[in-house]
């Protein structure tokens, strides 16, 4: 049997092998014998919580927010319009600072191991969830963290003056001045509808800590365990209000590597996948079992200079940088050319995009030219912080903070290329204590105002999301004034002076709106991809 | 005789696991970050509960009644708090180790099955065609990267011919509600409708880890096997068993194989414990819900009660079933029984 | 060996003559040192060796596969990977990372391991019978492990995974070397040598040394394959040297996020560990059976 070479010596092991392929048939092996409305997404992370109101990070909002609950309003992905969700009616009283929604009636909460509602969705439930982010001394606002970060990033708790309980099923929102963007925020992906109920179960239990560990919401599929590391399992909630759920369970497999989510994808291991690499969409494109949707994404890729820390917050320096590195090359070496040269922080889908803004081009002579004015000698050594995880903005900062790397080598400027692990990284971050940082922003409503507030005003310095420390009173005073009017060519001029501000001042570099993409299995249906961020299964089935 | 060797043996053993105990207490002290911190897994707890780990961990006194206190809460299975899942990293490593010891036992029991035979072939004909084709062989399985090994494996057979899945112990799609942490214990003792379906899916998830494994190390059990065969072989007792009359086969049977494979048992035994840690890397690229994934995970996400216990957890696995080993391949081989003094 | 000889007494060639007569007679042997011949070189003169530098990149040059592919070309041998760095010089300057970190580590490991085993073989008593129970403990955790949970204390990177890994190394070294030292120390040439009033030292580097030197080697080079064993496993789970050096399981790790579309990635750091530990494990293997085989006559 063994006479020549060396996998001689493994004969009896791969006949052993092949006899027990030949017993399977070669068939697909891993549709054997499993419930048939089951579905398996491959997601990047853990969530960090069941609550989306207390983590913005785009992993436990895809994890949570459409799979637990509901919000009043909903964005259509495809028209941007408001469309009724727990509120099935809203109107805006004439002072343009009153809202009053009318709230959908046998909406039933999820029945799990550990809590059985009495009763359906009701205003208490409403008023709960959005008093618990919203006042301090709220019984539940200090619980698991007291931190809400995307309402406090628009400062929203300050917007709001009041929120009264008009009957069981109408409640009217006051807001402190007219904004906009108001109907836009509380149909974002963070607005959840809590059970308050529930919420005074666990009080009195003495664990309130759990709301946000075992969760009860009205979405369509409700919790059953969650294993870090490992995987989260959902199953259908029977009495969903938006009709019958078709899968049933749901799992989110956590594989945090894109290239074995791709894998799994291609062995059917997954039925669908997060974030697929940009660098093996072409492989997909060719399976004939696989879809691959692709979207303009609402987000923005850059690299954020320190500017409160010197030589940083020089405006030449900053702009000197930014010329010496070609942003084509970037995105072809990082996104895969699956992804729009960034001229500001809006996306062209957006509809204040401006499409004369001034950009910047790469001009190695000009840069140096500039470092020299500003005195910063040869040889000068910098920071680049690279997320060590891939985000739709940026699917690898690490490999883009190499090729920066490179090109500031030829401007004799040596960088040191500096990353923790994902919780370390951006709490580092917020201590202030980098050169530079390549991070990015998804926008989680359609309005302009989430890209420039979060990412540029003063106030988001202490929230968090102004990577550049960058704080200007102009630019803050624009976007505030943007914001008191409601017809969109007047808010674009005040958008389109912001511009001009960052384009002089530089606090960043945009460097590109990545495509979003989303694969599947072809077998499953009506799996839209959704442009706010946020993975949907409601109307998700399996052939 | 053997009650002392026993005796001195179970002293050995609880004297390293004692050191070990101290090593795991002393890491707490040597990880960056508060001591507290590392020993309970609270992070920043507030004033209350500070005091109170503060008392529990005897942080005030001297650090050898602090060092009895731990050991007392590790007897009493209390290891601390993983900070990355927040769950007792008792019961984490419970629930993680019988992964481990299955696909080890798995792969050990392959290896075996493969190595003594093809050792003991090539060992007969030694050198001869047969034995230079095992041999080149072998010195190839056992110099490939595991973590290569798993590579090619996957891109191979799960990618481009789509037989074998690639991650995890099962589809997740079955529910088998974890008892003994055996997934075919487990399925067995379920209740699920489809068993039979769910022990082939576990099946088929098992091949391409228990293959990376058990390629290099039946290499390596090869390898050992055949060098005591050919001792044997040219050893004078056979020559005499065949000169008596005996037929080749019958000297081997009768005389060679007892002779050729008892010496060597404690260095196959000593492969058990590469074999765990070749098991820990491969779990990391098999998503295998084990020990060494989850040590490993623990050392990405600095998780230091999770590093210790975890560290504690696999040396007193490895040192328990060495020594083991030991006890019991002295039992079966009288040659060893001379010297006490424990050599390996 | 010359035969024709003008005197009566005849050539005795010396033990090491022997055992490399012996070593010779493998051919398989001594491809394995032909190879690992090439990566000492490769180790020596890596810069003057690769085409390009391991970290220059060509941006015009992204992914391209090896020669050999009909979309490759000759001026990237073994292609590029995804920041157009050359694979070829990458897995050059990486085999010379994870070699000469290996062979450094070996001989600290070597030098430490000796001087303990050998005061160890000297003396008696209490010390001596702890130390061997503590070794006989380390010993059966294999190296790798001890490794993992060194690093995971000191935090990752090349210097701690090389001290990690020597400190891993050392106490095979002790064994081989108490245990030598305790066995030649009871043999004649010993006691003669201690008649003659030679001091302890001098017993152990004149006398006794010279005998263990070959044992030694073998041991060095079963403790050089694990060495890159280890080395290259902490680099591929990222343990070890992290990304911009160029070490071979740190390129391997690189590779595994475009496995599929760039498998070269993969296949050659991997095919480059695989040769290493071959020739280092076959030159082993040769001076084992050739020692064995000196021993035996």
């Amino acid at each position: 049997m063994i006479r020549n070479d060396k996998s001689g010596a493994y004969t009896p092991l791969f006949c052993l092998v092949i006899v027990l392929f030949s017993l399977a048939g070669c068939s697909e092996y891993r549709r054997t014998g499993v419930s048939e409305s089951g579905v398996v997404y491959c997601s990047e992370g853990d969530p960090s919580t069941f609550n989306p109101q207390l983590d913005a990070s785009g992993t436990t909002v895809d994890a949570t927010s459409h799979q637990l609950y509901d919000r009043l309003l909903e964005i259509n992905p495809k028209s941007n319009d408001l469309v009724p969700a727990l509120a099935t009616s809203w109107l805006v009283r004439d002072d343009g600072k009153t809202y009053v929604f009318q709230l959908r009636r046998d909406v039933q909460f999820h029945t799990t191991a550990y809590f059985t509602p009495q009763r359906s969705l009701n205003a208490d439930d409403v008023i709960f969830s959005i008093d618990r982010w919203r006042l301090v001394g709220h019984p539940y606002h200090q619980v698991n963290g007291g931190e809400y970060p995307y309402f406090a990033s628009l400062g929203l708790a300050q917007l709001i003056k009041e929120v009264r309980r008009i009957n069981g099923y109408r409640i009217e929102i006051e807001l402190n001045r007219p904004d906009s963007s108001f109907l836009a925020n509380m149909a974002t992906n963070f607005a959840v509808v809590q059970s308050a109920e529930y919420a005074e179960h666990l009080l009195a239990a003495g664990t309130p800590e759990l709301i946000d560990t075992q969760p009860v919401g009205t979405g369509p599929y409700k919790f059953e365990s969650f294993r870090k590391g490992s995987y989260i399992r959902y199953r259908r909630h029977e009495q969903y209000w938006g009709g019958d759920v078709a899968i049933d369970p749901l799992i989110y497999s956590i594989t945090p590597r894109s290239s074995m989510r791709i894998a799994k994808l291609i062995t059917g291991e997954c039925d669908a996948i997060a974030y697929p690499a940009h660098s093996e969409l072409q492989i997909l494109e060719q399976r004939q079992n696989i879809v691959l949707d692709e979207k303009p994404g609402l987000n923005v890729g850059f690299w954020a200079f320190n500017t409160i820390k010197p030589p940083f917050d020089d405006a030449r320096v900053r702009r000197a940088l930014a010329l010496a590195i070609d942003k084509d090359t970037l995105i072809n070496a990082v996104y895969f050319g699956s992804a729009e040269r960034a001229k500001g922080l809006l996306p062209p889908t957006s509809w204040a995009y401006q499409s004369s803004q001034r950009d910047i081009s790469y001009n190695p002579v000009l840069a140096r030219q500039l470092l020299d004015e500003a005195g910063i000698p040869k040889g000068f050594s910098m920071d680049v912080w690279a997320m060590p995880v891939e985000r739709a903005y940026n699917p690898n900062a690490r490999r883009m903070a190499e090729l920066i790397q490179g090109y500031l080598q030829a401007i004799d400027i040596n960088v040191n290329i500096v990353s923790f692990e994902w919780s370390t990284f951006r709490r580092k971050l917020q201590e202030g204590t980098h050169d530079s940082v390549l991070i990015g922003w998804s926008a989680d409503s359609g309005d302009p105002d989430n890209f420039y507030r979060p990412l540029l005003s003063c106030s988001a310095i202490f929230s968090g999301t102004n990577r550049a420390n960058w704080c200007n009173e102009e630019f803050d005073k624009l976007i505030d004034q943007a914001l008191q009017y409601t017809d969109f060519e007047q808010r674009k001029l005040f958008y389109h002076m912001a511009n001009n501000i960052i384009s002089d001042d530089m606090p960043l570099v945009p460097i590109a709106h990545a495509f979003r993409y989303q694969a599947y299995q072809s077998q499953l249906q009506n799996f839209e991809l959704n442009p706010y961020g946020g993975v949907s299964f409601v109307g998700v089935s399996k052939k | 005789m053997m009650t002392s060797y026993l005796l001195r043996r179970i002293n050995l053993l609880l004297v390293t696991l004692f050191i070990l105990t101290i090593a795991s207490y002393a890491l707490a002290y040597l990880f960056p970050g508060e001591a507290l911190q590392n020993l309970s897994g609270q992070l920043n707890p507030n004033d209350t509960t500070y005091a109170a780990l503060s008392e529990k961990y005897a942080m005030d006194a001297h650090p050898i009644f602090g060092f009895f206190t731990y050991l007392g809460h590790l007897l009493h299975g209390d290891w601390g708090t993983s900070i990355n899942s927040g769950k007792p990293v008792l019961d984490e490593i419970l629930s993680h180790l019988p992964a481990t010891l299955e696909l080890s036992t798995y792969a050990l029991f392959m290896s075996l099955l493969i190595g003594i035979p093809v050792g003991f072939w090539a060992g007969i004909r030694f050198h001869r065609s047969v034995d230079y084709a095992v041999m080149t062989g072998s010195v190839v399985g056992f110099s490939i990267p595991v973590f290569w090994l798993a590579l090619i494996l996957i891109m191979l057979f799960s990618l481009n011919l789509g037989l074998l899945p690639m991650s995890g112990r099962i589809s997740l799609l079955f529910d088998i509600p974890e008892r003994s942490g055996f997934i075919v214990l487990d399925i067995l003792l379920s209740d699920v409708p489809n068993k039979r379906e769910a022990l082939y899916n576990a099946f088929l998830h098992m091949i391409l880890p228990t293959l990376s494994i058990t390629i290099v190390t039946s290499a390596v059990v090869m390898r050992i096997t055949r060098r005591s065969v050919a001792d044997v072989i040219q050893s004078d007792y056979i020559k005499a068993a065949i000169a008596r009359g005996l037929s080749r086969t019958q000297a081997l049977w009768r005389h060679g194989v007892r002779n050729a494979l008892l010496p060597i048992m404690p260095q196959i035994v000593m492969q058990f414990t590469v074999l765990l840690t070749n098991a820990m890397i491969v779990e990391l690229i098999f998503s295998w819900p084990g020990i060494g994934n989850w040590l490993l995970q623990a050392i990405y996400q600095r998780d230091y009660p999770a590093i210790s216990g975890g560290m504690l957890a696999v040396s007193a696995v490895v040192i328990f079933f060495t020594l083991t080993m030991d006890v019991l391949v002295r039992a079966l081989n009288p040659l060893k029984r001379r010297d006490v003094h424990g050599t390996i | 060996m010359a035969q024709s000889n003008f005197y009566q007494e005849g050539h005795y060639p010396s033990p090491f003559q022997q055992t490399w007569k012996e070593f010779r007679k493998s051919h398989i042997a001594l491809f394995g040192l032909w190879i690992f011949i090439c990566f000492v070189l490769i180790l020596l003169f890596a810069p003057l060796i690769a085409p390009y530098s391991a970290s220059g990149q060509d941006t015009e040059a992204l992914l391209l596969p090896p020669a050999w592919d009909p979309s490759g070309t000759v001026v990237y041998l073994f292609g590029t990977d995804s920041l157009g760095r050359d694979m070829l010089s990458r897995v050059i300057y990486g085999s010379r990372t994870t070699l000469g970190i290996s062979l450094l580590m070996v001989v600290m490991a070597m030098l430490i391991g000796f001087s303990i085993g050998a005061f160890a073989g000297m003396s008696k008593g209490l010390r001596a019978s702890i130390l061997n129970h503590l070794l006989d403990s380390i010993m059966s955790l294999p190296t790798l492990l001890i490794a993992i949970i060194i690093v995971a204390i000191v935090g990752t990177g090349l210097t701690n995974c090389m001290w990690a890994i020597t400190l891993a190394l050392i106490p095979q070294f002790i064994h081989l070397t108490r245990d030598l030292v305790r066995t030649e120390w009871h043999k004649e040439y010993v006691t003669a040598a201690r008649l003659d009033g030679a001091s302890k030292t001098r017993i152990l580097f004149d006398s006794i040394l010279p005998n263990m030197t070959e044992r030694l080697v073998v041991a060095g080079t079963m403790a050089l394959s694990t060495a890159i064993l280890d080395i290259s496993a902490l680099g591929f789970l990222n343990l070890g040297a992290q990304a911009p050096v160029a070490e071979l399981g740190t390129l391997l790790s690189e590779g595994l996020e475009l496995a599929y579309i760039a498998p070269w990635t993969i296949a050659i750091p991997g095919a480059a560990i695989l040769l290493m530990l071959m020739s280092v494990n076959l030159v082993g293997d040769g001076i084992r059976s050739a020692l064995r085989y000196r021993l035996q006559q």
